[in-house]
Formats: C-alpha cells, structure tokens, sequence
C-alpha cells in the first residue's frame, strides 16, 4: 500500500483522438501521483479538454490506453469510472437547472454514499436526504446555504460554478478532475473557490484545466503544458514557463488575451 | 402527524371535488372524466419529467383494455381479476418495448410510439380479428359478474372504485415526484451527460418511468373494458393518438393536478359543444389551438401560482 501511493493514480499512455482529419490530442503519456495537484493547460484548441475528455471516459481514444490504480479502464463506461473514484466537472457549467440546489447535492450525495439500485431510489425521498451533515456542510462551505430551496437556473454563473464543485467534492472521489473551474468567475469568487480546493491538498488528487495560468500557479505542484494536441512542457510551474516552447505559445495567448481585455 | 396530513390535503382535496362533481353532473361524465385522468396522468409524467412525448400512448391504453378483454370475453367472470390480469399486461408489454423505445430521442421516440400504436389498431382489427372479433369488438357486459363488498360490475359502485383508484395513483405520483428517482427523471431530461458523470444510469431511470408512465395508461385501459363492458380496436384508433398528449399540454405539462384540470376541461368542452355545433371537432380544433397559444404552461401552471399567492394570504390573514 505504501509503495503504491507513490505510484500513478491515473496513467495515460500514449493516447490518441481525432476528429476527422484533426487529430486534437496527438500521442500523449502523462501520470498523476496519487493526492497531488496537477494543472493542465494550453491555449484555446491545445486538446487540454479533449485530452480531459478522454481521461474521464467522454471520448474513448483510438489509440493508446489508459490506467487507473494499475486496472486498464481505456474503454471502460463513464459510470464504472465514477464507481471507481474518478469525478470531474465540466467546462461550461453543468448541474440540474430544474432542480433546487439542495437537491442537486443530494442527488451527488445519494449515489455516492447512499445506493445506485432503482428501486431504493424509488423509495427514497429528496426530503430525507436534505439535512444530511455532509450536504448541509457543502451548502455551508460554498457559500449556497441562501440559495438551498432555490431553483438552479435562478442562481448566477458564479454560484452554479460554487454549486458544481460542491457536488463533485460531496461524492468524496479519490481524483477530482476540474474543467476551467474559474472561468467567468470574479476574483473574489476565484479566491474563496481556491480557498475551498486548497483544504483538500494532500487528501485528493485534483486536476485542473486551466487556460490563465496565473489564476493557480500557486495552487497546482505540477504542470502539463499542451500546445496542438502535443504535451510540450512537463514539471514545475517555473520550469514550465522557462521552456522556449511554452514561451512561445504561452505568450501568444497572453498578448491575445489582453488584446481582448481592451 | 401533521406532515401526513398535509402531504394528503391535496389528493384528497382534489378527489373529493370530483365526487362532489357527481352532483352536479352525470355519472357517465365524471367517471369518463376520472379514467381519462388516469390514463392521461402517465403520458404527462413521461412528458414533464422524463422529456418523453408520445403519441402512441392508446397502444398501452388497448394493451391493458384487451388484457381485461379477453379475459371476461373468454375466461372468467371476475371484474377484479380482470383489472390485474390488464394491469399486469400492461406492465409486461411495456417492460418488453420500452428497452428499445427508451434509447430513442424525444421525436424519434413519439414517433415509434405512434407506429406501434397503428400496429396494434391492426392487429385488433385485422390479424387477430378470429379472436378480438374484429371491428365489432368483444362484447362482455352480461359476463361481469358482481362482486362481494364493491360491486363494480354497477356503475355507482365502479365510480367509487374509480375514485379510489384515482386517489391512489395520484398519491403514487406525488410520492414518485418527491424521489430520488423523480428528481433523477428532471434531471436525466435536462442534462444526461451530468447524470452520468455523476454515476447514475440513464437507461434504468427511463425504462423504470416508462414502464411505470405506461402500466398507468394500461390500467386506465383496463378500467374502460370493465366500465363498458366491451372492447374495439377503435380504442387504439391513430385518429385518438394525440388525445392524451393535448390534454397534458392543456392541463400543465407534469404538474401533478394538471391531468385532471386538463381532462376535466377538454371533456366538458367536448361534452358541450357536440350539443350546439354540428362540426365540433373542429370547432375544438379551433379552441385548442388558441388555448395552447394563450398560456403554453397550460391551466393548472398558469392558475397554481396564483391560488398559491391567495393561500398565503390567506394564511397571512389568519395568523393575524
């Protein structure tokens, strides 16, 4: 057990996707060390969300394989994979519009420490589950607790973002993976999300898509740099900005996004 | 205590209305009136929320009427048997397609719907026509022998078991929206992608509403062979396909109380009109289309808010 919790959660092996004639994740390897904080990131159209997509089990790659605690999960359901301890976000925010919050939280909390049988689903009810000490906790730390009996199509970009996380980080998986999770957000939103994700260092392995590097530089131990579907830089944050390639492609989008600020 | 007694106030509210409907009206309307809901209450559940619209709803309707049928045509007197022996029908028919019908999307699923229910209208009519006597239908009014406490072989008795049997579908779909399950079925329609990663089974969910939405349907079809004594193919007729889909729509698509405001509007339209014009269906046709441009949340959505606000002041007034 000790020997394995150094070794690699998560392992991608030189995986391959291609739409068409694109091919958006070209050939990468990479591993993720069990309860570290490790960053993707890489311009609009690098492959980071694709190549996310693939870890997850949205897309399944056509070449290339990948390994979770040491089992081959290359094609292995979506379900199978949250079963085994994998959850993630997405990218534009996705939780039930038509659901109050507290029940989109239960419903994150009932399958995940509660049952998956149809049946005892049937004779549950949302009620009984909605002072749970841990979906009450999660409505405490992201801030939702004014917001519990609200539906979530009346709640803003920020606290759907808030509420996501939230369901994701109630099902208590072992690697939680996070597409943009800052986009769209103000910056004090940015800081108390980070600040929430911080106390989970050491205890979760998290992974974060990120296209503003500088937003998580303090937060993220290590870097994955995609530039066209290709990984061009791994390691530390500094040693990852250090590398002429990185710098090259990283600039550009920088100067690009000021160009956009103005 | 008092949490049950407020859970109940609204079924029973409801059905006691409708038997106090029975003063004022004729049995033969208000019992129409609660079977249509019956029947109507599942094509609005899978409607509003699983996102299923079907236009084959009067397939699982004769499914559970034939199922009765058949039975009281063929075999055995016993009204009550013959409601399980449709209800059971309906719920094996149903386990049998929806696998396959609920892979489907929302149009592609209403249409598949539709097909099966003219296959079936065939069946009846044609194919099987040795044993379901064709156009003319099973007649087996006289075989329905009478039963010991609640005779439903007599239309006073069949009313106060439609009521009964209302009031416990209606507390079986409000206890069903109040699950985990119901809010997987809201959910599973808004965003699948989510509910998967989040680890439920799209599939399971829609097949478990399917075949619950539609051994509904079969137990309203059930109900109608007992209550009339006969079944044709006329009652999986494509002309009647989207009845139970306009009245949902017209009622307020998956609330709970809206199949009963919507059948109770669309019949008594019925009902009225055939008496002045000629022409009525499309004089209905006319009226429903204005309707459904009105007020696309339909009368119980657009009137609930509203009592809910004269509630609370109520309330308001009351606690002063």
């Amino acid at each position: 057990m000790s020997a394995d919790s150094d070794a690699a959660i998560v392992r991608a092996e030189n995986v391959t996707k291609r739409f068409g004639a694109l091919t958006a994740v070209d050939q990468v390897s990479y591993s993720l060390r069990r309860n570290e904080v490790a960053g993707i990131f890489g311009s609009n159209g690098a492959g980071k969300t694709t190549f996310f997509n693939l870890l997850t089990g949205y897309y399944v790659p056509e070449e290339g394989s990948i390994w979770y605690k040491g089992e081959d999960i290359t094609r292995r359901p979506i379900q199978q994979r949250v079963a085994m301890g994998m959850m993630r976000t997405f990218q534009l925010t996705s939780t039930f519009d038509n659901l109050s919050v507290v029940d989109n939280l239960v419903l994150a909390f009932y399958r995940a420490h509660r049952s998956v049988s149809l049946w005892r689903m049937l004779f549950s009810t949302c009620r009984a589950h909605r002072n749970e000490p841990r979906v009450l906790a999660a409505l405490e730390t992201f801030d939702l607790g004014d917001q519990r009996d609200k539906e979530v199509r009346h709640l803003s970009l920020g606290e759907k973002r808030r509420l996501e996380i939230a369901m994701s980080m109630l099902a208590e998986p072992e690697v939680l993976l996070l597409d943009e999770p800052l986009a769209g957000l103000a910056d004090s939103e940015i800081k108390s999300v980070l600040e929430v994700l911080g106390r989970q260092v050491g205890k979760q392995t998290i992974v974060i898509v990120e296209h503003k590097v500088s937003a998580v530089k303090e937060f993220v131990q290590r870097l994955l740099v995609m530039h066209e579907g290709r990984v061009i830089a791994e390691g530390g944050y500094d040693e990852c900005m250090q590398h002429p390639e990185v710098r090259r492609s990283y600039w550009q989008i920088d100067a690009r996004q000021r160009g956009d600020e103005q | 205590m008092i949490g049950a007694l407020k859970w109940w106030a609204g079924p029973l509210l409801a059905f006691a209305l409708l038997a106090a409907l029975r003063l004022l009206l004729p049995l033969a309307f208000v019992i129409e009136v609660l079977i249509f809901s019956i029947y109507t209450i599942g094509c609005s559940f899978l409607l509003g929320r699983v996102g299923f619209i079907s236009f084959g709803q009067p397939a699982y309707l004769a499914v559970g009427a034939y199922g009765t049928g058949f039975y009281l045509f063929y075999f055995g007197t016993n009204p009550y048997l013959g409601l399980l022996i449709g209800l059971v029908s309906g719920f094996v028919f149903a386990l049998a397609v929806g696998p396959l019908f609920v892979r489907l999307r929302s149009d592609y699923f209403a249409l598949v719907n539709l097909a099966l229910a003219v296959i079936i209208f065939y069946l009846m009519q044609k194919v099987l026509a040795d044993v379901t006597k064709g156009d003319n239908g099973l007649w087996f009014l006289t075989n329905i022998g009478s039963t010991p406490g609640l005779d439903i072989a007599r239309p006073e008795g069949f009313f106060v078991f439609s009521l009964l049997v209302g009031l416990a579908v209606w507390a079986f779909y409000k206890y069903v929206n109040d699950s985990v399950f119901g809010a997987c079925c809201l959910a599973s329609k808004l965003n699948e992608d989510k509910l998967k990663f989040l680890g439920y089974g799209n599939f399971g969910i829609r097949l478990m509403a399917f075949v619950l939405a539609n051994t509904t349907s079969a137990l309203a079809g059930s109900m109608y062979a007992i209550y009339l004594g006969f079944v044709s193919p006329e009652i999986t007729s494509p002309a009647r396909a989207a009845d139970p889909v306009v009245v949902t729509i017209l009622g307020g698509t998956g609330s709970l109380y809206g199949p009963i405001i919507g059948t109770l509007a669309y019949t008594g339209m019925k009902d009225a009109i055939s008496k002045l014009v000629g022409n009525w269906e499309l004089a209905i046709g006319f009226l429903l289309v204005f309707i459904m441009l009105a007020g696309e949340k339909g009368i119980w959505g657009t009137l609930e808010p509203r009592l809910q606000r004269a509630l609370s002041r109520v309330k308001a007034r009351v606690a002063r």
